[in-house]
């Protein structure tokens, strides 16, 4: 018997949770799972991130490994290819379809196909990469300052670092530019890093679950950390990092959302009208980071 | 005071790869340990940074933040406007001051009580003198 886990046409972060649903309620069952991502259009870095972390879950569970039938449309898989899902995706499904051999991204939007985070030495390459990249897209897309594309850099090795640090397994980051039309008319870069490991409250819980008390959660934990730049460690250099990330965002109207066991928290600019906290969600693995720079200097709409 | 560590030879010493970027927490260690292995006792030190690409605030604080706690005034050059992004807030959270060293003339980073102090060290020590425009310059050896 295998169960279906429903890949939605559009894959970003705003369908996100009609896929989380769709796993939890997969995961409940000790049956085969079967991601179905046919009839997928689009899937942006955080679709692509999401669905590894859910096929690294599953391996983690122990469970058989689960079935995942490719995009018909000729047009999306070649997408996803260039992309570098299905190399990161061949170790954790079986692939039912037939994957086009083409490299993955040599073409200017996709920044940083999808990588693999385990270790510190993975973090070097990321930096090294972005910086290699996107300077240009950057500068001349974006209108960021040349300089501050260090700091671009910077968040970007902060967001994977928390995989490294915090999550007990590995994960993935993906980074990718789009012309927004519809959602904001401006061209933006997206970030995303996620793992399936403990999340944020198993890794904030020993120092701060008694100073929130009954209010400890999900939604709490990403509060402590986000919010209030705490640590799991007493030493005061420790949470510079997401405070850093925050600060950078803020600096070019940029957009942070952490998704995380049951919860989401999101510091959202003018043009974005996401949630501050979300409680209550379906449970999904570990935690989900997005960032996203849109263009500057010609207005929202 | 010893010879300025070039901070990008330690960090092609510590890490595999021919990277540019001060970046991660176990990379800060590695070139901290290696750089206070040089430094032994001294209480003076100067580190180069001349050809490190980016620094992140992990690696800031592993290296800089850390070293201060056995180095009493730290002597930073090469420091690009990106280098100051990760130090500057690392020095705030921890209240410590370094000192930015760009030709002769010196700037200390840092909160203002903790750049106060490392002011009055330098000048005690005749190691900086206050210029008549009222800016640090290194005295003349």
């Amino acid at each position: 018997m295998t169960r279906l886990v429903d890949v939605p046409q559009q894959f970003d972060d705003r369908s996100f949770e009609q896929f989380a649903s769709s796993f939890a309620q997969g995961a409940a069952g000790g049956e085969r799972l079967l991601f179905d991502a046919h009839a997928t259009e689009w899937a942006s870095p955080y679709g692509f991130v999401a669905l590894l972390v859910a096929g690294q879950a599953v391996q983690g569970a122990g469970r058989e490994r689960p079935l995942l039938t490719i995009p018909a449309n000729p047009r999306v898989l070649s997408y996803w290819t260039r992309a570098g899902f299905f190399q990161q995706a061949q170790a954790l499904f079986e692939i039912h379809g037939k994957v086009p051999k083409i490299k993955p991204a040599e073409e200017s939007d996709v920044l940083l196909p999808v990588t693999a985070v385990r270790a510190a030495e993975d973090v070097h390459q990321v930096v090294s990469h972005i910086q290699q990249r996107a300077t240009a897209i950057l500068t001349s897309q974006l209108g960021i300052d040349p300089k501050a594309t260090v700091g671009f850099a910077m968040a970007l090795s902060e967001a994977c670092q928390n995989i490294v640090e915090h999550a007990g397994t590995g994960g993935w980051v993906a980074v990718q530019r789009y012309e927004w039309k519809r959602r904001l008319s401006k061209k933006v870069v997206v970030i995303a890093v996620g793992d399936a490991g403990v999340g944020f409250r198993h890794t904030l819980e020993p120092t701060q679950s008694k100073r929130f008390g009954d209010r400890w959660g999900d939604g709490a934990a990403l509060e402590a950390a986000l919010i209030q730049g705490t640590s799991r460690f007493r030493d005061p250099g420790r949470g510079q990092g997401l405070k850093g990330i925050r600060s950078y965002l803020s600096r070019w109207d940029g957009k942070i959302a952490i998704r995380s066991g049951s919860a989401r928290i999101a510091i959202a600019p003018s043009w974005d009208d996401d949630a501050p906290l979300t409680e209550g969600l379906s449970a999904f693995p570990g935690s989900q980071v997005l960032l996203i720079i849109p263009e500057q200097g010609t207005g929202t709409s | 005071m010893i010879a300025p560590i070039d901070v990008h030879a330690v960090l092609q010493e510590s890490v595999p790869g021919p990277y540019a970027d001060l970046v991660t927490r176990p990379t800060g260690r590695a070139v901290r340990e290696r750089i206070e292995r040089a430094l032994t006792d001294a209480t003076v030190a100067t580190m180069d940074f001349t050809g490190v690409r980016c620094i992140d605030y992990s690696c800031a604080d592993e290296i800089v933040a850390k070293l201060l706690r056995s180095v009493q005034i730290l002597l930073l050059q090469g420091i690009t406007d990106a280098h100051r992004l990760a130090i500057e807030p690392v020095l705030q959270g921890h209240g410590l001051a370094v000192v930015i060293q760009t030709g002769t003339l010196l700037e200390v980073l840092g909160p203002p009580e903790a750049a106060e102090a490392v002011c009055e060290r330098l000048i005690e020590r005749r190691l900086a003198e206050r210029t008549a425009g009222g800016t640090l310059a290194l005295t003349a050896a």
